[in-house]
């Protein structure tokens, strides 16, 4: 596959696993985005050094990860670009901070050492807990419950159309380079001469899709207001799930 | 008489000033027919099928659907009545399932969720693509996307209906299908094809473009018989009828 045929596949494959007709991806799209939020805001809020209770907090996303049943290395992989990025941050800590803690055997464990894990676990949980979200709910949904909060319908049209236009912009570089390889068999990549109109092409041909697209939405009826079927109301079990979460969120942040 | 439901007076149209691409375009359509549009590549078809939904609005001369002119302000009510089938099925299908995208025009004209659920039904039973419901459209043939782009328009129940290129990627079964869907609708449609033998089947009507000027208008059989014509103009007999020829050679 070639590097853009694989960004295609993992974009779809986000689609496929939102897609699935499971109980967590049956939960309320507003309801699930709100006890995200509070996880991420509930995790980020703890302090530096308190490492026990933020590593409680991982209680979210492996829970999630079993009722979602989605696969943990599979997560790990398609986030590998993201997390060493998040873990960097953390990186300096131990060296500003080195005032002494506990000795573990021959190990002195300083305050910054302490801080740097904590760091970095709080980057991690929050980046699972969006993940876990994206792979449980599909775009249209997230949008619809953004809606229901209010979100202004411009900027969710937004979000949505842009999740939308970026495959095809990717479909379309892909029908540009295949076409460009066949006929170029010999050459590795793309030749340095062409990238320009090349890149002319894919964003002309890219706008013109856009605008089809855009066309096409206008034909059948749309307005600016993006309507999402399925279940509005918010069942007794998605109150359930919210108050559970709420409330295990408070007890872990409390003790 | 039926009333009329689509009349174009002395349309011309260009996309850039240097070379106009519809010159003159004069027809009136009426509630039950059923319209071929023939003409060679680039001939201007899908042009004028474009300007009946209003996508080409700087027009000269006069659209009107059903007595309303095409203009910016009245596209919404024109485009309630009318469903368009793209060229090109990419354009035309956007949401990640095929149901969603059936859904997305009853959804938008405010239907509950029960209504919108038994048009996608409907609609999807009508081409005998209900397998296909809750695939993902990225997934589909070429074909199927095809399928799916006319399901889209009839989960709209339209007055008319506007068609570019609708049997382009369908297989032999396929085509039949659609051909029975057509036949099927009796309102006003109009489809745009160089599949000559299925605008012999499905319309009783045929207008020839070449060049952006409508050179006949007229009965379909008269029409698609007439080997010198169409020859002039770019196009050849269906294949139906060349057999005829090949055999009495
Ligand atoms: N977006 C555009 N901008 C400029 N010129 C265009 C555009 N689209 C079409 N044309 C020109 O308008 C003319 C008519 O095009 P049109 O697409 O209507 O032809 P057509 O009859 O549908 O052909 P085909 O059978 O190939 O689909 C062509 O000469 C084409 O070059
Ligand atoms: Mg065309």
């Amino acid at each position: 596959m070639s590097k853009l045929d694989h960004a295609l596949y993992e974009i779809h494959h986000m689609d496929t696993l939102a897609d699935k007709d499971q109980w967590l991806n049956r939960i309320h799209p507003l309801v699930k985005l709100i006890v995200t939020v509070s996880y991420i805001a509930v995790t980020v809020s703890f302090h530096k050094y308190s490492l026990a209770g933020l590593l409680r907090m991982g209680v979210y996303p492996a829970a999630l990860f079993i009722l979602g049943d989605l696969s943990f290395t599979d997560t790990l992989k398609r986030l590998r670009i993201v997390l060493p990025l998040v873990c960097f941050i953390g990186l300096f800590n131990p060296f500003f901070d080195r005032q002494p803690v506990t000795i573990l055997g021959m190990f002195t464990v300083t305050a910054g050492m302490i801080s740097m894990v904590t760091l970095m676990l709080k980057g991690i949980f929050s980046v699972l807990a969006a993940y876990l979200l994206i792979a449980s709910t599909s775009i249209e949904k997230i949008c619809s419950a953004l809606r229901m909060i209010h979100i202004p319908s411009i900027l969710v049209t937004q979000i949505l159309l842009t999740y939308r236009y970026i495959s095809l912009l990717l479909e379309e570089a892909g029908r540009i380079t295949d076409a460009y390889s066949l006929r170029a068999p010999k050459q590795k990549g793309v030749h340095f001469k062409v990238w320009g109109s090349l890149a002319g092409q894919l964003l002309l041909r890219s706008m013109d899709r856009a605008e089809a697209v855009y066309q096409s939405m206008t034909l059948r009826g749309y307005r600016g207001e993006f309507y999402h079927g399925g279940n509005t109301r918010i069942s007794k079990k998605d109150t359930a799930y919210l108050l559970v979460w709420s409330c295990l969120f408070a007890a872990l942040k409390l003790i | 008489m039926s009333h009329i439901h689509i009349s174009l007076e002395h349309v011309n149209y260009s996309y850039d000033t240097s070379h106009s691409v519809l010159k003159d375009i004069t027809f009136t359509a009426r509630e039950h027919d059923a319209i071929g549009l023939i003409g060679a590549n680039g001939a201007g078809k899908s042009t004028l099928l474009k300007l009946l939904v209003g996508l080409n609005l700087n027009y000269e001369g006069s659209i009107r659907i059903e007595d309303i002119p095409v203009e910016k302000n009245t596209l919404p009510v024109i485009r309630e009545k009318t469903g368009y089938v793209f060229q090109d099925s990419d354009s035309q299908l956007f949401l990640s399932t095929v149901k969603e995208d059936v859904a997305f025009a009853p959804r938008n004209y405010g239907l509950s969720e029960d209504e919108v659920n038994r048009r996608v039904e409907h609609a999807l039973a009508n081409i005998h693509i209900e397998h296909l419901r809750d695939r993902q459209i990225y997934k589909l043939s070429g074909g199927e996307k095809k399928m799916v782009s006319i399901a889209t328009i009839l989960s709209m129940i339209p007055d008319i209906i506007l068609m570019d290129e609708p049997s382009i990627a369908l297989d032999p079964k396929n085509r039949r299908r659609l051909i029975h869907i057509l036949n099927q609708f009796e309102h006003l449609k109009i489809i745009a094809s160089h599949d000559l033998d299925m605008i012999l089947d499905t319309c009783s009507r045929v207008i020839l473009l070449s060049n952006g000027e409508i050179i006949r208008d007229g009965n379909t059989v008269d029409i698609l018989s007439d080997k010198e014509l169409l020859e002039a103009h770019g196009l050849e007999l269906p294949l139906c009828m060349q057999g005829f020829s090949q055999i009495s050679h």
